[in-house]
């Protein structure tokens, strides 16, 4: 992470009832603002994250979702506008994001995470978020994730179905101990309520900010189940696959948190 | 025995049912439940179970009474009278 900075006055006023939190306090939301996050696509799920991680001030996001705005993207992409139909999406969710708020600072890539782009995006940031809608990119991502010992924040959701968990690479399970490949039915199209997606969002971002700052107990090693049809919300411990080939190797390091950079 | 098998997602979709309750014989492992399963629904389920070859999806999450099980440990799981079965075909909605 970014050397830790002091707040102005306009954060301490914007960040006031937040910083009442008990264990974040100023420390925390300076914590925040020294974090990069990387959000893998910005539909129901990750644009959710993003929208919460702006407004609790987080310091940079980069992110990362080709393509152009359609009418069908509207009832969950709640960063996007009837207006910016037909522009890119990414450039609808940054005019959203800063009109909330300017201090963060937006990055954006008009493409999706692949093979070519992805070790350069995780490198650059402190945490991955992964709400891409295909197997394929949430694999590259958890892959990278793991290199780089970078914590991922893992959410997906289908109908009124959704799930959680959080990649502490070395020292919980990654995505590929779950699933050590694609599962050959899923589908790009799938059920939504935007109420669904922006509640696996939300989770997300409140992952985000606890692994940022050290607030409360993360999910690794943990998945969180939540399904809004009986509004039953569950967490199963889950382990790591000693077989695991992505993760199998790896050791756990002393501190899971993002470390801030000395200020000499 | 009786057991209790509930199914989530793309599978909830796919049996158009929420839980079950199968009768096997006491000691029957996973992949003999999958199998049953496979046949009493038939492609449109079983596909999500099993791999054309009849062994477990790889991709698939096995939740018994509470403790989950990944595909590659879950085959071999031996069931008893009440035990809950739950299965997670993975969800990637973004």
């Amino acid at each position: 992470m970014s050397p830790l900075t002091s707040l102005t006055t306009e954060e301490e006023d914007r960040y006031e009832w937040q910083m009442d939190v008990r264990d974040f306090g100023r420390h925390g939301q300076q914590r925040l603002k020294a974090a990069t996050v990387l959000i893998s696509r910005i539909g129901g799920v990750g644009g959710t994250v993003a929208l919460q991680l702006t407004a609790a001030g987080i310091g940079r996001l980069i992110l990362a979702h080709g393509g152009n705005v359609r009418r069908n993207d509207l009832n969950r992409q709640t960063l996007m506008t009837t207006e910016s139909i037909g522009r890119p999406r990414i450039e609808s969710a940054r005019l959203r994001l800063l009109e909330l708020n300017p201090n963060v600072q937006i990055e954006t890539v008009d493409q999706n995470i692949d093979e070519d782009n992805v070790r350069e995006l995780v490198k650059r940031c402190d945490v991955v978020v992964s709400s891409a809608p295909l197997f394929s990119e949430r694999l590259l991502m958890n892959r990278e994730a793991v290199l780089q010992r970078k914590v991922l924040v893992d959410s997906a959701m289908y109908e009124l179905e959704g799930q959680l968990t959080t990649v502490i690479p070395g020292k919980s399970p990654c995505l590929e101990c779950l699933y050590p490949e694609p599962p050959p039915l899923w589908k790009r199209r799938f059920p939504v309520f935007s109420a669904v997606s922006s509640t696996a969002g939300s989770l997300a971002a409140m992952e985000v900010i606890k692994v940022v700052t050290g607030l409360g107990e993360p999910l690794a090693g943990r998945l969180l189940l939540f399904d809004l049809r009986d509004m039953r919300f569950r967490t199963l411990p889950i382990s790591r696959s000693s077989d695991c080939a992505r993760c199998g190797g790896v050791k756990a390091e002393k501190n899971t948190r993002p470390e801030t950079e000395s200020t000499g | 025995m009786r057991l209790r098998v509930q199914y989530t997602a793309q599978l909830r979709s796919a049996t158009g049912r929420h839980e079950d309750l199968i009768e096997l014989s006491e000691g029957d492992s996973i992949a003999t439940l999958l199998s049953h399963l496979g046949e009493k629904y038939g492609d449109s389920v079983r596909s999500y179970l099993l791999t054309p070859a009849g062994r477990i999806q790889r991709s698939l999450l096995v939740i018994v009474n509470g403790i989950a099980h990944t595909a590659g440990h879950a085959e071999s799981v031996l069931l008893h009278d009440h035990d809950c079965v739950e299965f997670l075909p993975p969800i990637g909605g973004g």
